[in-house]
């Protein structure tokens, strides 16, 4: 087992992966472990973390007198307000058009009554007297608005959910927040079961999967049938995928298994129909530089992909060729233009070069050439 | 003649007491009348009463069948209604409805008017159902049916005499809904007067009560009637677009949309905010709010075309008058049972809204706004108030859908209605409505000359009247009896 890790070269890389290829053992009839089974055989180091509750989902023993609930939503308008004046010659800015945005969804998530108590006070008849029940004490409340303006904290993170596609995955301080670029990954894939029933038989794997995001995304398009294995190297990232399997109820689809890339999978060489990743993939000279709550506050190693930040996709590449049955298909994110070209060529041309059809590169929404996908020969 | 006050429990009628009153209540005709009791009938099954069948408008429905139930049942089922003559049903001493109208009595607020104010409202209401109803042509061609059901080779024809009783039957229904109405109105007020007479406080109070009833009920009758178009159950978008002149109609067109949010919860729609272009400085370029409840776009659609506002601008250190313009657009949400227009995915662009940078990692944001362009038709939706990238997209993808139903509601009927148009044809000359505050205070409807001279209240969602007195001037255009 060749482990690759984010600041080995490329050039090792290249070298070390060529008996990969043809080591694939493609023949094999399907044969997979009961989950349940192998789970269980595998003790975790992130058994002992216990992931936080959202604030929409924590009791709501917080009763407050509106009156004092308008004036933190007062002061917490005016600090969203004055955001660009003091910071105005920065790149990295807050927007406070976005930011009223999230105190809108921030009220939401607190309060148990119809949010419109707070955000429609003139139409209110009361003069503040009556109590609202708060998931939070208003102290706390005080401190998470502050916390995302003044120490730039990630919206999601001070709420600690993200909505997602139409899930919302609980996210804390070590896992990455997933982005909205991702939710692609999942609707090719819903569009490639949806046209071939084959692709819901047998097994997917989605390495680095952080939150559970697209393990869950893709579990949910695939059906009663489907089976997915989640792995992530971070025990943070294991426990809050776990925690989000759960609440999904997708325990009996979903393995989550902690480990690097494919070392959790050696028992499905050539057995996945699909694999998917979103791994991390920005050159290490742009971490200093990113937007502050990146770089301040989610986790390095979702993010750094070494020197060019292809380190782990190259790696996947061979995994890919490896680990896919004949006809199975892959996706994985990359950092835009180059990293996509990058990957293909590489696909195209090395010893890689006979073991993927239909190479393809995908762009988001903002037309930024965002991911590769293919099938394997 | 007898009249009997009958009281009824559960499924059994106890006489409750015997009353002596005048020979004739009814100038229609002159056999026994049995005046029922308003609240007796509290759980008969409601009846379809005007044979229009508009869905579930209200609850009062069931209140409403009460009366059919009283009226045919009892009153009407002495009387002749066939309808080769129709009677004009009138009081002891000749009131009619139309008379009613014609004295022009004061209408006043449910709680303060007297019999007249309630009798000439409920009189208003049976007028405008007539008008819904076509009340002329719909007694002519009840002769022509029933010339034809008396044919003595109708039968011949089985499915024909089929067509034609049908029809008779179900317009003869109408009619006699719209009659029996009328006629409880009138027996209410012979009761009332009668009381008075016998100094009957109980009688009085018991009466008076049945005509606020009936003054409810009417209401929201003649609502129904107004609102009977296809597309009138529907919910809908509501768009805002300022006028040129940037801040002051910004600021405007934010004020329109605070308009309609609070006159939609008022009504007790639910409002959500789907896409909202902020102004520089103040208030809105444009918006659009989803506003879902049922006859959502039936009331809204009445509010299509420009609304100024002439004032002394906030923004103005001047404090120059000014004027300013807001253009309004709304949008049926078709219901599953309409055909909608079939989207090609290959037809569509969708792109991130207001994104720059590398995106991805590097990006951390709760801004996932997408923009959805249609491109055979050039036409654009954009959400950006859902937590996610993929509802963003479903939502711009349920606009986009209304808007490409709307232009093709447009073009198949191409009548280019006013209320089909979208925001993009409103011309800044189809003003429908002006808000004066300075230097008088005023709002006024252009269409309908209707006027309030408290635009505090109507910028506060108080909108009902605007609306009801243009839908029911409408429904004269549609009308060529008037
Ligand atoms: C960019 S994040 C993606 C998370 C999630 N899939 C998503 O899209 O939101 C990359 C993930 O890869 C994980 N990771 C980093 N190095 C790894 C390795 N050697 N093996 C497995 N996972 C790794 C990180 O912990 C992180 O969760």
């Amino acid at each position: 087992m060749i482990r690759i890790f984010p600041s080995l070269r490329l050039t090792s890389l290249l070298s070390a992966a060529k008996p990969l290829c043809s080591s694939s053992p493609a023949k094999k009839p399907p044969q997979y472990t009961s989950l349940t089974e192998s789970k269980s055989s595998r003790p975790t180091k992130s058994l002992s973390i216990t992931p936080k509750t959202p604030l929409y989902l924590r009791t709501p023993s917080h009763a407050t007198s509106l009156s004092e609930v308008w004036k933190w939503h007062d002061w917490a308008k005016d600090l969203a307000s004055s955001v660009e004046e003091s910071s105005k010659n920065s790149e990295d800015t807050l927007d406070s058009v976005i930011l009223h945005r999230e105190l809108k969804w921030l009220i939401e998530d607190s309060i148990v009554d119809d949010p419109l108590v707070i955000l429609h006070r003139s139409e209110i008849a009361d003069n503040g007297e009556k109590n609202v029940k708060l998931r939070a004490s208003l102290e706390e409340l005080y401190d998470l608005w502050r916390q995302r303006i003044e120490k730039r904290r990630p919206f999601q993170y001070v709420v600690g959910c993200e909505h997602w596609r139409d899930l919302v995955l609980c996210v804390e301080e070590g896992v990455l927040i997933p982005r909205p670029e991702t939710e692609l990954i999942v609707d090719m894939v819903e569009e490639l079961v949806t046209r071939d029933e084959w692709f819901k038989k047998d097994i997917w794997a989605d390495l680095g999967t952080g939150s559970g995001a697209i393990a869950i995304g893709i579990a949910k398009v695939l059906g009663s049938r489907g089976r997915v294995i989640a792995t992530d190297l971070s025990p943070v990232a294991i426990a809050v995928a776990g925690h989000n399997v759960q609440r999904y109820s997708l325990e009996g689809m979903i393995e989550v298994r902690e480990g690097s890339w494919f070392e959790p999978l050696k028992d499905l060489e050539g057995k996945l129909v699909g694999l998917v990743s979103n791994p991390p993939y920005i050159p290490s000279d742009d971490i200093p530089g990113l937007q502050a709550e990146v770089g301040r506050h989610e986790p390095k190693l979702a993010l750094d992909g070494g020197i060019d930040g292809t380190d782990s996709l190259f790696h996947l590449c061979h995994g890919a060729s490896r680990m896919l049955q004949p006809g199975g298909f892959f996706v994985f994110e990359t950092n835009g233009e180059k990293q996509s070209k990058m990957i293909v060529d590489y696909m195209m041309t090395s010893d890689l070069k006979d073991c993927f059809s239909d190479l393809k590169i995908v762009s988001d929404f903002a037309g930024i050439n965002r991911f590769v996908t293919g099938f394997r020969l | 003649m007898l009249s009997l006050i009958i009281r009824r429990s559960r499924s059994r009628f106890i006489i409750h007491g015997i009353k002596i009153s005048c020979n004739s209540l009814s100038a229609v005709d002159s056999s026994s009348s049995v005046l029922v009791s308003r609240r007796t009938f509290s759980s008969t099954p409601a009846l379809s009463y005007f044979g229009f069948n508009y869905g579930k408008i209200s609850n009062l429905n069931q209140r409403f069948g009460n009366y059919a139930y009283s009226g045919s049942s009892f009153a009407s089922s002495t009387r002749s209604l066939s309808s080769e003559a129709v009677a004009v049903a009138a009081t002891c001493d000749g009131l009619t409805v139309e008379r009613i109208i014609a004295n022009q009595w004061p209408i006043l607020d449910e709680n303060e008017g007297d019999w007249k104010s309630h009798a000439a409202a409920i009189a208003q209401s049976i007028q405008v159902i007539k008008r819904r109803l076509q009340w002329k042509k719909l007694l002519v061609r009840l002769k022509v049916l029933s010339a034809e059901l008396n044919k003595s080779d109708l039968w011949d024809d089985p499915t024909h005499a089929g067509k034609i009783s049908r029809e008779h039957g179900s317009l003869t229904g109408k009619m006699k809904g719209v009659m029996t109405f009328e006629r409880e109105l009138l027996e209410h007020i012979d009761m009332l007067k009668l009381a008075k007479e016998e100094n009957d406080s109980e009688l009085e109070s018991e009466t008076l009560k049945a005509l606020i009833d009936m003054r409810r009920v009417s209401k929201e009758k003649e609502l129904e009637a107004l609102l009977s178009a296809d597309n009138d159950p529907c919910s809908c978008y509501i768009e805002v677009q300022a006028g040129a002149g940037g801040t002051e109609s910004n600021d405007w067109a934010a004020m329109v949309m605070e308009m309609y949010k609070t006159w939609a919860q008022r009504r007790k729609f639910s409002v959500t905010v789907v896409d909202e272009a902020p102004g520089e400085i103040a208030g809105i370029k444009r918006a659009t709010i989803k506003v879902n409840g049922e006859y959502a776009y039936g009331y809204a659609k009445a509010e299509v075309g420009v609304h100024r506002l002439v004032r002394i601008s906030p923004f103005d250190s001047g404090k120059r008058r000014h004027t300013s313009f807001a253009a309004v657009a709304v949008i049926p949400i078709l219901g599953d049972g309409s055909t909608r227009v079939e989207i090609n995915d290959s037809d569509l662009r969708i792109e991130r809204f207001r994104s720059g940078g590398a995106g991805g990692q590097h990006a951390n944001t709760t801004d996932s706004a997408v923009r959805i362009v249609h491109i055979p038709t050039g036409i654009t939706a954009t959400c950006q108030n859902e937590r996610s990238q993929h509802s963003n997209k479903a939502s711009a993808m349920a606009v986009l859908q209304s808007r490409l139903d709307q232009l093709e509601m447009a073009r198949q009927t191409a009548m280019n209605a006013q209320h089909t148009q979208s925001l993009t044809e409103i011309s800044w000359g189809n003003q429908i409505r002006t808000y004066v505050l300075h230097p008088y205070r005023m709002v006024k409807d252009l269409r309908t000359n209707y006027e309030v001279s408290d635009p505090d209240s109507v910028l506060e969602g108080d909108l009902d009247g605007f609306i009801l007195s243009f839908l029911s001037s409408s429904l004269d255009k549609d009308d060529p009896e008037h």
